[in-house]
């Protein structure tokens, strides 16, 4: 009897409110690139799915080739870049029904910045990167924030490691504070992708395992795996 | 924004063969304006020894000044000059002692040993030092800097190759941050004298 | 009293003397010898050790003290004197050491135990130290060899002795000292200039000696350098030093 009044003693009257709170997003870290080139683009991203300071898995692969032709590189909440993946290619196919022909790049750059204001007050938490060939067969890059602002551009890199690999593509592909500016093929393209991306490996945790690239000619595209550092 | 973006600045160190090399930026701003473009951050000790103090720019001057201070001390006292890596300890010792109430810079410090060997390194706030074999960086441009040095040095540069890669990485590297920038200044340390060369870059 | 210049040691004599540090050097005069000689390759310093009677344990008392990895002292004078400057010194490496990651140089940590005797001939409350030091250093400007005297007057040597047989012990090194001698080589002069009124028979346990000089260390990340060092000999050491004078 005593015990139990102690108890009622001890315990609150009153029932204060616990919070709990949910975060709907998360950063899954990784680096996505692109580069345009006269006739062809790269597209690429490493591999690495990562949470905090663990990693999920090693091979994630968070570029897609798209059913028109083009690649469109994820970065953010890998989540969120699935499904918005699939609402693109939902839209694609629509486009195929509606106009008996596949969505041109500059089309789908544009529907893309569509899709993604259209969730202006609770965004997809994704940082896209667009390649693939324009209607004159040129190579073109676009990049997206999150609520569909975007840019056309020569080359870019968005992600963690985003911040290390811009300058040095500035350099090495745009040729800024250098004299010569050779023209670029693919096979140089493709070596300075990987450059980059051993580079950001080395400074970047988020950055790592494997890096994908697609190489989007007129002939169709290539898809390549290489290794990075496991680090 | 914190204090450490106040100002604005970029300075790195790269190991050549038989060299160093230091390049700093010259932009001195408060957040988002500039009001100089000629600003010194990169300090010389003596003739094989440099440092570069970017960060809170009244803690920049301060510290050369106590720099300045300790080193002439230092060569009345011992009849020498002192050497980099003592240096190195000498300002880790200084901003340790500051540990509850810190310096807001990280030093960047760069020179040749007596016997000719390459020394770099940088550190925190607090002194914490940390010794590299290529490249160090520090700065608001650090990111930018890491990614460019990463992707463009490579072992044995002689003079020459390593101030075209220090000035590269640099300069591309300050042109994708808002707070550093306007121009840079490179010396490259060689066992025959200093090679001092500014860089003009983007204005904006 | 017999003088009235003495009774404060921060009052000039009219000859314009400090008698207190002339009694501090009479002091010295009254310790037991020691020596000290420069090598090309090092320093050695060497001392007798008296002990009042033979039951006192003589493996306690240590005259040749390590101040820090590359230096070593000793002294002749007054053994509690000599003590808290050796632990006056010791505090001065580390302190160097903790600035700046590396053993301080012979001449830094000399300057540093002489204003220490200099205060203590101007400071109120304080008398100066009854000793006389010989401060033997290897640092990267060679082996050097200094002398501290009460006063806070410092000297390097080539060879020198304190205490109390130090002029006829310095005639004698006058006479033995030359400038190719080698470390084996200075041991055995400076275990030859003590013996010259060496009191009572002189074996490992009557006498210390001490030695700077360049090793080849292996640091913990595996790089080998040559570095000065000073160490004391140990007994079976001094012992064959001893077998090969006879």
């Amino acid at each position: 009897m005593f015990a139990y009044e102690q108890q009622q003693q001890s315990s609150c009257p009153v029932k204060a409110p616990v919070e709990h709170r949910f975060s709907p997003y998360t950063d899954n870290g990784g680096t996505t690139l692109a580069i345009a080139g006269d006739d062809f683009c790269v597209i690429a991203g490493d591999t690495r799915q990562s949470e905090g300071y663990s990693i999920n898995t090693r091979y994630a692969p968070k570029v897609y080739q798209l059913s028109n032709g083009a690649v469109l590189a994820t970065g953010g909440m890998y989540a969120d870049g699935v499904t918005l993946v699939k609402m693109i290619e939902q839209r694609l196919e629509w486009y195929r029904h509606a106009h008996a022909k596949e969505m041109s790049c500059g089309a789908l750059a544009q529907m893309l910045s569509t899709i993604l204001y259209h969730k202006r007050m609770f965004p997809y938490y994704v940082w896209n990167t667009l390649g693939g060939l324009d209607e004159e067969g040129k190579g073109a890059v676009y990049s997206y924030d999150p609520v569909g602002n975007y840019e056309k551009h020569k080359w870019n890199c968005s992600g963690s490691a985003g911040h290390l690999v811009q300058p040095f593509l500035d350099n090495q592909i745009g040729f800024s504070h250098q004299r010569e500016k050779p023209t670029l093929t693919m096979e140089r393209v493709v070596q300075v992708t990987k450059d980059a991306f051993t580079s950001a490996t080395e400074r970047d945790i988020y950055t790592g395992d494997y890096l994908e690239m697609f190489l989007v000619t007129k002939e169709g595209i290539q898809k390549t795996l290489t290794d990075l550092k496991k680090d | 924004m914190s204090v450490m973006e106040y100002n604005g600045a970029a300075v790195m160190a790269m190991k050549g063969k038989g060299c160093v090399a230091i390049a700093a930026d010259r932009r001195f701003g408060v957040q988002l304006m500039t009001l100089s473009t000629d600003f010194k951050k990169i300090f010389q000790i003596n003739d094989k020894t440099f440092i570069g103090l970017p960060g809170l720019a009244t803690d920049v001057q301060t510290l050369s000044e106590l720099f300045r201070f300790k080193t002439n001390m230092y060569k009345l006292r011992e009849e020498r000059d002192i050497s980099p890596k003592t240096f190195a300890h000498m300002v880790s010792s200084a901003l340790y002692e500051k540990r509850f109430g810190p310096y807001f810079c990280e030093p960047v410090i760069a020179g040749l040993e007596k016997d000719g060997t390459p020394f770099i390194c940088n550190m925190d706030t607090l002194g914490c030092i940390n010794h590299a074999k290529d490249f160090v960086v520090s700065g608001t441009a650090s990111q930018q800097m890491y990614g460019s040095a990463e992707g463009l040095w490579e072992p044995d540069l002689e003079p020459e190759e390593l101030f075209e890669t220090i000035s590269q990485a640099i300069m591309c590297a300050v042109d994708r941050d808002a707070s550093s920038g306007w121009g840079a200044i490179v010396h490259v340390i060689t066992p025959d004298g200093i090679i001092t060369r500014t860089l003009k870059a983007r204005m904006d | 009293m017999a003088d009235r210049y003495s009774f404060s040691l921060t009052t000039f004599s009219p000859s314009g003397k400090l008698v207190q540090i002339e009694h501090a050097l009479s002091a010295v005069a009254q310790g037991v010898t020691s020596v000290g000689i420069k090598a090309t390759n090092g320093i050695v310093i060497a001392t007798e050790k008296k002990t009042p009677s033979f039951l006192v344990d003589d493996t306690t008392t240590e005259k040749v003290t390590l101040i820090c990895p590359n230096i070593g002292m000793v002294y002749s004078g007054m053994g509690p004197d000599a003590r808290v400057l050796v632990d006056k010194a010791r505090k001065s490496a580390q302190e160097y050491k903790q600035i700046y990651h590396e053993e301080p140089p012979t001449a830094i940590l000399v300057k540093d135990v002489a204003s220490v005797m200099q205060e203590f001939t101007q400071s109120g409350g304080v008398r100066p130290f009854g000793v006389s030091l010989l401060i033997a250093g290897f640092d990267e400007t060679g082996p050097t060899l200094y002398q501290v005297d009460p006063s806070g007057s410092y000297w390097a040597w080539k060879a020198s002795a304190i205490g109390k047989n130090m002029v006829n012990a310095k005639t004698f090194l006058e006479k033995r000292y030359n400038e190719t001698m080698e470390i084996e080589d200075a041991v055995h002069t400076a275990i030859l200039t003590l013996k010259e009124g060496f009191e009572g028979q002189m074996t490992e346990s009557t006498i210390e000696i001490g030695v700077a000089q360049i090793v080849e260390e292996v640091s913990q990340e595996g790089v080998r350098s040559k570095v000065g060092r000073f160490k004391k000999l140990n007994a079976p050491e001094i012992k064959d030093y001893l077998a090969n004078i006879a």
